[in-house]
């Protein structure tokens, strides 16, 4: 590879240019220890970050008036996952109405892109991208997540409901 | 000979020809759900529409002859519109249950929408509510909200199976298919009212949400069921075999199969398969390389005087494996005790009239043949009084891939098991094996089944019918082509193909570089030094 060096005048001038960098720096430094409220970084873990609620973070597996799953194992999330990191095996539910649910259910975190694609697939609206991005853990196999953790974690408090609701739809005989 | 033309391609039909079948029979593109080649004419969709050239209004192709001179074209606006307009009217109460309907994917309704309808539906009524999930039988499950009222179900059963338990219950939107009381749809070929179902309201019990149909591969062969041999697709990925389903051959099946035939996936998956080969030594199994084993039971019985030695063959197996493995048998271990096992003798001979033969081995016929071509007449009981009176000590045993239908599985095993030295070479696990407590020397080997290997299969009419491998599920069996090479201790020759082979000359691009040119680097060789 050949680099050829530029001749400009004003880069001989370095120290302009190393002065304006600590002025800018001191600037900071001074702003940060009289003025906190105007620091830009935080004091992590205390402090976090307030993310947009639209933030594509964790999965969450939505849930139906009862706390039963909502997902009716179509697969359509699976199929539009560009990672391919969607195991569904899916079961006869006892209600002939619901008629097929899910027995299980798991995502590969550690292989999943955030991209939303299977939020976008999902005809109802079962299985969302939510708004949790901390997510330690001490081997690969905490990362395959299950309808346990999916739908039921602790930080859910008991499972998001969707908004949109079956039995009214069904009422309305759509 | 009728000269006709459909859009705008000049046509010569057979008297008595509908527009529909001529349509069909040249590869034009017609919306049917009632018509089916293999049924009598119903006429209720009234999705085939096409015009014709004289006729004010636009009319259907199914029940329609052709006529000399007629034009008709199914591509115009108006038949579009017809058609569009039907489709509302199939689907006013339609659930759209498409997320959890087995058929999405290969589905009627999803596809003629994709071609016709593409509207914003019109009905502000509520949906009428029918059964769901409504058992008919042992084998399939009726949801009645999906249904078009097609009637090919009700059709089949009066036609093809002649049983008529399905039936057409109530008027109006309450109209039903159901079973008659007490009645239900169980006969050996109610799964084709499955296959023909052009939407998802008859489903298989056994393949009912295990996946979705656009996982799934398929690949066309013989079914191995029995000796009427159908031509099948089976429908695989990674995880396995799913499900089969027939293909129309005039000559053998027409358009249906049995459903014991649609079983004929389960022996195949891994959960039934031997995938290793086994020795028993002084009471203990080792686990060894099916190559190897293989060798190491052919020097064994090279060893061994030829009138000791016997083998064992099933019709399960193709007409190159058998020729391959009687040859070595005849020709390097001199042998011509060479035996058929016959699994069901009583009822080989029967015939349900319709495709089930009372011979479950698709390949009876090719075995015969290639034992009548080497001179073999050994009869089942010399087998017995020659493991009896240990004048066979060294017995070769090609067992059934399709355990289910050989009942005598357990007891002939129990036979076999008295010879000092016995090979068995099976694709299925074999339980009789495994409770073995002896002092007798077994090698188990793996076998491909017939999904694994190509091969020809000769059904009862004497028809040889070839097939291809569709997929690899257990990586390390052999053939019976392969075993008998590897017995007979020569080695495999592995076909390696060269990237000629692959790259097939069509698929070539004029400026592909071939890999023998480029051992010199060409790019520099094209540049000069750097
Ligand atoms: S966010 Fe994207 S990668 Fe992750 S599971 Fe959904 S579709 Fe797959
Ligand atoms: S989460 Fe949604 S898209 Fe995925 S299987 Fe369940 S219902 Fe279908
Ligand atoms: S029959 Fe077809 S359109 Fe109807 S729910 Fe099933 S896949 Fe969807
Ligand atoms: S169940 Fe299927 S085949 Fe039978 S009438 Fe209904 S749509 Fe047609
Ligand atoms: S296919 Fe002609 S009316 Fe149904």
């Amino acid at each position: 590879m050949s680099v050829v060096k530029q001749k400009d005048e004003s880069k001989e001038w370095y120290l302009i240019g190393i002065t304006t960098g600590l002025i800018i720096t001191m600037k900071h430094l001074l702003v940060n220890l009289f003025n906190k409220k105007k620091m830009i970084t935080l004091n992590y873990p205390e402090e976090k970050y307030e993310y947009s609620p639209r933030f594509k973070g964790n999965h969450v597996l939505t849930v139906k008036k009862d706390g039963s799953i909502r997902c009716t194992a179509c697969m359509l999330c699976a199929t539009n996952c560009p990672a391919e990191c969607i195991t569904i095996k899916a079961s006869e539910h006892p209600d002939a109405q619901v008629e097929k649910y899910p027995i299980s259910y798991e995502i590969d975190m550690l292989r999943c892109v955030f991209c939303g694609f299977c939020e976008e697939a999902c005809p109802v609206d079962a299985v969302r991208l939510g708004p949790e991005w901390q997510t330690p853990g001490l081997n690969g196999s905490n990362f395959t997540y299950d309808i346990n953790h999916l739908a039921y974690r602790p930080a859910l408090k008991g499972g998001v409901a969707s908004i949109v609701d079956d039995q009214d739809r069904h009422k309305a005989g759509i | 000979m009728l000269k006709c033309t459909i859009n705008g391609v000049a046509l010569e039909v057979k008297p008595g020809t509908t527009i529909i079948e001529a349509m069909n029979n040249n590869a034009q593109r017609i919306a049917h759900y009632c018509w089916h080649p293999g049924l009598s004419v119903a006429g209720v969709c009234r999705l085939c529409m096409v015009e014709i050239q004289g006729n004010p209004r636009v009319q259907i192709a199914c029940n329609t002859m052709v006529t000399e001179g007629m034009v008709i074209n199914n591509t115009s606006d108006k038949v579009k519109d017809a058609v569009k307009w039907g489709l509302d009217f199939h689907l006013i109460n339609h659930p759209l249950d498409c997320p959890v309907c087995d058929q999405a994917g290969e589905c009627g309704l999803q596809d003629q929408y994709m071609e016709y309808g593409q509207y914003d539906s019109e009905m502000a009524e509520k949906k009428q509510k029918k059964h769901k999930v409504v058992d008919l039988g042992p084998t399939v499950v009726l949801d009645s909200e999906r249904c078009i009222l097609c009637s090919r179900c009700v059709r089949f059963t009066d036609e093809v199976s002649k049983t008529n338990e399905l039936g057409i219950f109530n008027r109006g939107d309450h109209a039903e298919i159901g079973t008659h009381a007490g009645k239900p749809l169980d006969n050996k070929y109610s799964l084709n009212t499955v296959d023909i179902c052009p939407v998802g309201a008859l489903t298989s019990k056994d393949f009912r949400f295990k996946q979705r149909v656009w996982y799934l591969k398929d690949s066309e062969t013989v079914c191995n069921g029995c000796s009427t041999g159908c031509n099948v697709k089976v429908y695989f990925n990674k995880e396995g075999l799913f499900r089969v389903k027939p293909i129309y051959n005039a000559e053998v099946n027409g358009h249906w199969m049995c459903d014991e035939g649609r079983d004929t996936y389960k022996f195949v998956n891994l959960g039934a398969r031997l995938t290793k080969a086994y020795q028993f030594v002084s009471g203990t199994w080792i686990e060894n390389y099916a190559g190897a084993a293989a060798k190491v039971a052919g020097a064994n019985l090279k060893s061994a005087k030829a009138e000791e030695i016997g083998l064992v063959l099933t019709g399960q197996h193709t007409v190159e494996e058998y020729e391959s493995i009687v040859s070595t048998f005849v020709n390097t271990f001199k042998t011509k005790n060479i035996f058929h096992w016959v699994n069901n003798k009583e009822s080989f001979e029967s015939f349900d009239g319709i495709l089930l033969r009372g011979d479950k081995n698709p390949n009876t016929k090719g075995l015969l043949q290639v034992l009548e071509k080497h001179g073999i007449n050994a009869s089942w009981s010399q087998l017995e009084e020659g493991l009896k009176s240990k004048k066979i000590k060294h017995l070769v045993v090609a067992g059934p891939e399709n355990t289910f239908v050989y009942p005598d599985l357990e007891q002939k095993m129990q036979l076999f098991l008295t010879a000092e030295n016995l090979v068995v070479l099976t694709a299925a696990k074999t339980p009789a094996l495994e409770a073995y407590k002896g002092s007798n020397k077994i090698t188990a080997i793996p076998l491909k089944t017939y999904i694994e290997k190509d091969g020809t299969f000769i059904n009862f009419q004497g028809r040889a019918q070839k097939f291809k491998k569709a997929t690899t599920v257990v990586s390390e069996a052999l053939t019976l082509s392969d075993a008998a090479t590897l017995m007979a201790g020569q080695d495999l020759q592995l076909h390696v193909a060269s990237p000629r082979e692959v790259l097939v000359a069509e698929h070539i691009r004029a400026d592909q570089v071939h890999l023998e040119s480029r051992t010199k680097n060409e790019f520099v060789f094209n540049r000069g030094r750097l």
